[in-house]
């Protein structure tokens, strides 16, 4: 009991984040973008999902972060089925999770501190305290001396990196980057995964859509792989039957 | 040190300044026909309490006018359902001709009428026709007046302009709504994007109707209170002018305590329908949201 760490506890506490049961998924009226999707992914997990593009990466992302309901299926955060929850309720599963979207989606109207500081706006923090803790992330991201940039003024990378330090402000259980490396060079790349890993340490579970075989390489983590709007890879994740599977 | 964005883009564009003017019209319309609406309510009010029940009768002037005139008053006071006779003192009647011939009435020597105020006892008639005929005998020329049959088509104009004033009231609230939901609406589709980033980081609908509702409030306040600032100095005006002619008119056309203490509330329940219809509004449109 004593060489536990924190993040084991954490995921014993928490067992699956993320429980997906025949999940399929499409847009209005038009063809099924995600056929059959199960899989399980443990509290405190790292996984990068990966496939070509079109594959349906995106679409996935978008029912891990509650932006869709499934077609067909169900989908279950934290041991509750989100995929029937009244949306009233989705709210407060959504502050649980940090997204990094592919295109930023960055509020063109707000500085980048105050883009940092949405979650914690919402979340009700003190003006004070939001002011510095953002200031410190700005600063850790590179980007200190931007607080007060517009997004338009930023370039494509420093745009990503006030993305990913608005995901990851208000300690988020789960964070989902969609291609986050995209934008940003090699030595920020690094630096950013550097980032996701410290997260992770401390159990907070990561999904990172990606293309880039050089960050695959370097960072052997747990790799999902989705083709045609089907989960291919790898087997360990697709048992939903059992309470936890690590990755 | 500027205060952090609520997250949604609410500045004070060339939109929301045509709104705050459209409001401001709104309200001042509203607060004029509320004012018409309630001053003719009054008015209804007023004749029918002072006019129903009572004849008036004339005997026409001549000779004997005194004399018909004390055996008219014998035969009504022995008339059956009559509750009060009383003859209308000469003063009294140059008093009413006064705003018409001025203040010479009196030494005009004009062949007037003697005038006859009778009351009716409550709930009960008096045949008009037999009544006549009776006192025609007595003095001939002589005239029963009821008040009936002008009273109703007063009390039928009356009533007229006081539902059309309550009606445009009424359309001038559901043009508020109307507008305010278009309003509102158009705006979380041009600002789409900037709703569904803080819907998705975790804003719940009551955060976002809530900002929006704030601004609406600031925002439109100032249009209702300019706009009811402008109808009730309208209404003031009208009133000192009537005020002055005062002696001319049979009818007061003023507006009393409570009806100005109703008229000041015309803005707030402006401003609420306002408010509540901005959060249902917004929280409709959030439920095409997940």
């Amino acid at each position: 009991m004593g060489n536990l760490t924190k993040k084991d506890l954490l995921v014993a506490a928490v067992g699956d984040v993320f429980r997906f049961e025949g999940v399929s998924m499409r847009y209005r009226l038009g063809p099924e973008v995600l056929h059959d999707i199960s899989f399980a992914l443990p509290a405190g997990s790292f996984h990068f999902l990966t496939g070509p593009s079109g594959a349906g990466k995106s679409s996935l992302m978008r029912l891990m972060y509650l932006a869709h309901r499934p077609y067909r299926g169900s989908i279950a955060m934290f041991g509750r089925d989100v995929s029937s929850l009244p949306r009233q309720e989705l709210a407060t599963f959504r502050r649980r999770i940090g997204v990094v979207f592919q295109d930023f989606r960055l509020l063109e109207h707000l500085t980048a501190l105050e883009n940092v500081a949405l979650p914690l706006r919402i979340s009700g923090a003190k003006e004070v305290q939001i002011r510095d803790q953002v200031a410190e992330l700005l600063s850790w991201v590179g980007l200190g001396e931007q607080i007060n940039a517009k997004p338009s003024t930023l370039s494509g990378g420093e745009q990503q990196r006030v993305a990913i330090a608005r995901a990851v402000i208000a300690r988020p259980q789960v964070l989902l980057a969609d291609e986050p490396t995209g934008n940003v060079d090699g030595m920020i790349a690094t630096r950013l995964m550097h980032l996701f890993e410290e997260l992770n340490k401390i159990g907070t579970t990561i999904v990172v859509a990606t293309h880039n075989e050089a960050l695959l390489e370097r960072f052997p983590h747990s790799r999902i792989r989705i083709e045609n709007g089907v989960l291919v890879g790898p087997r360990d994740i697709f048992d939903t039957s059992a309470e936890t599977v690590q990755s | 040190m500027k205060k952090l964005s609520n997250g949604l883009p609410l500045g004070v564009d060339p939109v929301s300044r045509f709104l705050t003017l459209k409001v401001g019209l709104l309200v001042l319309l509203a607060t004029l026909s509320l004012a018409v609406g309630m001053v003719m309510s009054s008015v209804a009010e007023s004749l029918q309490r002072s006019l129903s029940g009572t004849l008036t009768v004339q005997v026409p002037a001549g000779l004997e006018q005194q004399s018909a005139t004390e055996s008219i008053i014998e035969i009504l006071r022995a008339t059956p359902n009559i509750r009060d006779v009383r003859e209308i003192p000469d003063r009294e009647i140059n008093e009413a001709l006064e705003p018409w011939l001025g203040a010479q009435a009196p030494i005009l020597d004009l062949p007037l009428p003697a005038l006859v105020d009778v009351a009716i006892e409550s709930g009960q008639t008096v045949d008009i026709q037999v009544l006549t005929k009776k006192l025609s005998a007595v003095a001939p020329g002589t005239v029963v007046e009821e008040h009936s049959m002008w009273l109703g088509r007063l009390m039928d104009i009356t009533n007229t302009v006081e539902t059309v004033s309550m009606s445009v009231m009424l359309l001038v609230l559901i043009s508020v709504v109307i507008t305010v939901v278009f309003s509102t609406r158009t705006w979380m589709a041009v600002n789409r994007e900037a709703v569904e980033v803080l819907h998705l980081i975790g804003a719940h609908d009551s955060y976002i109707a809530h900002q929006f509702q704030k601004h609406t409030f600031w925002l439109w306040s100032v249009g209702a209170a300019g706009g009811f600032a402008l109808g009730t100095s309208f209404v003031l005006l009208i009133q000192f002018y009537i005020g002055r002619l005062s002696d001319s008119f049979l009818l007061d056309l003023t507006l009393g305590d409570i009806q100005w203490a109703a008229l000041c509330l015309l803005p707030a329940t402006a401003i609420i329908i306002v408010i509540a219809t901005v959060g249902f509004t917004v929280k409709s449109v959030m439920r095409s949201f997940m």
